[in-house]
């Protein structure tokens, strides 16, 4: 004990400000939603229980329930390989060893910073409006542009054209692993006259098996908890005809329009089980195709 | 070939610059401040802000800071604020929203400083008692009004148009909105499409005879008149005379885009006090039309409070912002600067010193209201809880309709179980 203590202290020094503001702020709030989302509360009197009501309406005859499950999952499953993927094509570009690589890292992060931010939100909207810049480009070239944010078809791939911008953050940590893979192997596939498409599959793949993972998980949580573009979007409400429904944006809805935290309480312990659900399956699922360096098999 | 227009690029330029730019009013050393909240518009709020400066100048130890939004995002910010406990002590409130935060018990009924610090025994007393909940009054009116066609005179009176504005009907609505449509080749549609507009499609429900909240906030609409309603305007917008679906699917627009603002349509249906708002930024001089009628029907419009002033749950020092509330409907200075612009004051005092300094728009609204006084029916019931939910519901099952994603008898009983379903709930 004495031992674990003396080893670990700096550490838990160093992360004191996380756990204080965790116990302080996070913890509570947290074991309070699960206790609300059992009850009916509507923020003014007192919540009632009501047992697992919630969470029965949820699956049983909540119709909008199910319609921002789809538009999640929809956006997951096209967001998230589109910013991933993104992300390791510009990476792989700017590891080229230019001399000015730093001034093209802070441009290609800008979005990133900037992309979750209200006023980006708008300017897409702007952007992607039946007269917006887009169409008006699209005119140039003879092509008439949809009304891309208002037609319930398209709207969510607007969205997801906005994830695949903000692909800052996994470039950066795509770059840092390009960077760790030992260029003599590359050198000895040159020789061996490996075309590039081989050397890509073969060696840099494989050896960035670990970043890409970590990416993938990092960006699955991220992109379920999408909320702030979308809402901005929508006007707050998943319009068009519900087809930006994110999850978030509902549960925002239920709770901080319709005055139903009980019930939005449910929806984010709901939301926790999913998310979990798909990191233990990507940990899970892991060992069969990340591979580290230092691991002796 | 098609260029990039300087107004769609510095839109989109204004748009990330004014996202980062909130008004707000400076607050004041001072030993007491109290804080009003109002959904508004650039006229609202210029005029707005300057009552605050004028009532800060009179009152030397009060301050006042002022907080503003666009319809569209206010009730949210709303809630979110009533849930926090920290709302703002004067809070701007809708007939529609009323009932249900009295029920919520978020608001304090004013009743106690009736008489001794709010002063409003000359008050015409109709208008006053829509402010009232179960027999207590919990929302000062700050003006009344009516629905409104507002429309273009300009592109009126170039094509021709005779009709009587105040008696016509549908069918009449039908013919002028080809007429102009036809006159200006297309570019100009004859009105807005009101298919997701339930505070108009609530006339039609009257029109045809009944409420769309019966007694016990029971929906009594009916789903043929949900369809009636969403066919009419899918028949207008096939013929081509109404404005394109895809700006109709934008929800609560600001004033400025509207289609009549931007010179798309000769008609929109508003409240008759936002036409101050609507002159202010529209190019052509505009005209007022009542919402048509049914032939042979029930009147659908009625006169209701456009606005309240209410005293939150979470005010602190109610004596100031009871004077500050007093000074809003009394002080000849501060009713004068609002003007008509939040709907028509009740108090016989204040309406007789705006009379002589009228703006013509201002001339307009008084006007059109004395023309509607026998056209109108009874003011409705207290819309239930869950009638917000209900207006998103109503827009969300239209949009469908409009983009044509959903037959319109179809989405019209979905329309209505889902009403009954949420008022059910939100009990």
């Amino acid at each position: 004990m004495k031992r674990f203590f003396a080893r670990n202290a700096p550490a838990y020094v160093f992360l004191l400000p996380w756990l204080i503001g965790f116990f302080l702020l996070a913890l509570g709030p947290i074991l309070a939603s699960l206790y609300l989302s059992f009850t009916r509360y509507d923020m003014v009197s007192a919540p009632r229980w009501i047992g697992w009501g919630n969470y029965e309406y949820m699956f049983t005859r909540d119709r909008r329930f199910w319609k921002a499950l789809e538009v999640t999952f929809t956006y997951v499953a096209l967001a998230v390989p589109a910013r991933l993927i993104m992300a390791l094509g510009v990476a792989m570009l700017l590891d080229k060893g230019l001399r000015t690589i730093g001034l093209y890292r802070a441009i290609f992060y800008l979005p990133s910073l900037l992309g979750a931010s209200i006023a980006i939100a708008i300017l897409w909207r702007q952007l992607f409006a039946a007269d917006g810049v887009v169409n008006q480009v699209l005119a140039m070239v003879g092509i008439q542009g949809a009304s891309w944010i208002t037609d319930p078809d398209t709207s969510l791939y607007t969205l997801v054209v906005l994830a695949m911008w903000q692909f800052g953050s996994p470039m950066l940590i795509f770059l840092a692993g390009l960077r760790g893979i030992p260029r003599d192997l590359y050198e000895a596939a040159e020789i061996d006259g490996t075309p590039r498409w081989r050397q890509f599959t073969r060696i840099t793949l494989p050896l960035l098996a670990p970043v890409i993972f970590f990416n993938l998980v990092l960006q699955t949580i991220d992109s379920f908890k999408t909320f702030s573009s979308a809402f901005i979007i929508s006007n707050g409400t998943g319009a068009p005809a519900d087809s930006l429904l994110f999850y978030t944006v509902y549960l925002f809805n239920e709770a901080f329009k319709f005055f139903r935290m009980g019930y939005a309480s449910a929806l984010a312990w709901f939301l926790l089980v999913i998310i979990a659900t798909f990191t233990a399956i990507a940990f899970f699922t892991s060992k069969y195709w990340v591979h580290y360096e230092n691991e002796r098999d | 070939m098609t260029k990039l227009t300087r107004r769609a690029l510095l839109g989109t330029i204004g748009a990330a610059a004014a996202a980062s730019a909130l008004p707000a009013t400076p607050v004041f050393a001072a030993d007491r401040s109290i804080r009003h909240y109002w959904w508004g518009n650039p006229e609202r709020d210029k005029r707005t802000f300057a009552v605050i400066d004028t009532f800060q100048k009179k009152n030397a130890g009060i301050a006042v800071s002022g907080e503003t939004i666009g319809w569209g995002d206010y009730w949210t910010k709303m809630a979110t604020q009533t849930a926090g406990r920290n709302m703002a002590d004067l809070v701007q409130m809708d007939y529609r929203f009323l009932f249900e935060y009295v029920h919520r018990g978020a608001l304090k009924p004013l009743d106690e400083f009736v008489g001794k610090s709010l002063m409003i025994a000359d008050f015409d007393k109709g208008p006053l008692d829509g402010g009232k909940v179960d027999g207590k009054l919990y929302a000062l009116n700050i003006g009344s009004n009516s629905q409104v066609m507002v429309h273009n005179t300009r592109a009126f009176k170039e094509a021709g148009i005779d009709a009587d504005l105040i008696n016509w009907t549908w069918d009449d609505f039908g013919k002028v909105c080809e007429k102009i449509t036809t006159k200006t080749g297309g570019k100009m549609k004859g009105s807005d499409d009101l298919s997701l507009m339930i505070e108009t499609f609530e006339s039609w429900v009257r029109q045809n005879g009944r409420e769309f909240y019966g007694p016990e906030g029971k929906v009594t609409a009916t789903a043929e008149d949900v369809a009636s309603w969403w066919q009419m305007w899918t028949d207008l917008r096939k013929a081509g005379v109404v404005r394109d679906k895809n700006k109709t699917v934008i929800l609560d627009p600001p004033i400025a885009e509207s289609g009549i603002a931007v010179g798309d349509t000769a008609m929109s249906h508003y409240w008759s006090n936002q036409m101050v708002g609507i002159q202010a930024v529209a190019k052509d001089k505009i005209g007022a039309a009542m919402v048509p009628h049914k032939a042979g029907g029930k009147p659908g419009q009625f006169i209701k409070p456009s606005m309240f002033l209410s005293l939150s749950r979470d005010a602190k020092d109610t004596e100031a912002a009871i004077a500050y509330m007093n000074a809003w409907v009394n002080d000849p200075e501060i009713t004068g600067i609002l003007g008509l612009e939040r709907g028509i004051p009740c108090s016989p005092k204040v309406r007789a010193a705006l009379a002589p300094k009228l703006t013509e728009v201002e001339k307009l609204s008084v006007d059109y209201f004395t023309a509607i006084q026998s056209k109108v029916g009874p003011l409705p019931l207290p819309a239930p809880k869950g009638a917000g939910e209900v207006r998103d519901a109503f827009m969300r099952i239209g949009t469908d309709v409009v983009l044509g994603k959903m037959e319109v008898a179809e989405a019209a009983g979905m329309f209505i179980e889902d009403a009954q379903a949420i008022v059910e709930r939100a009990q």
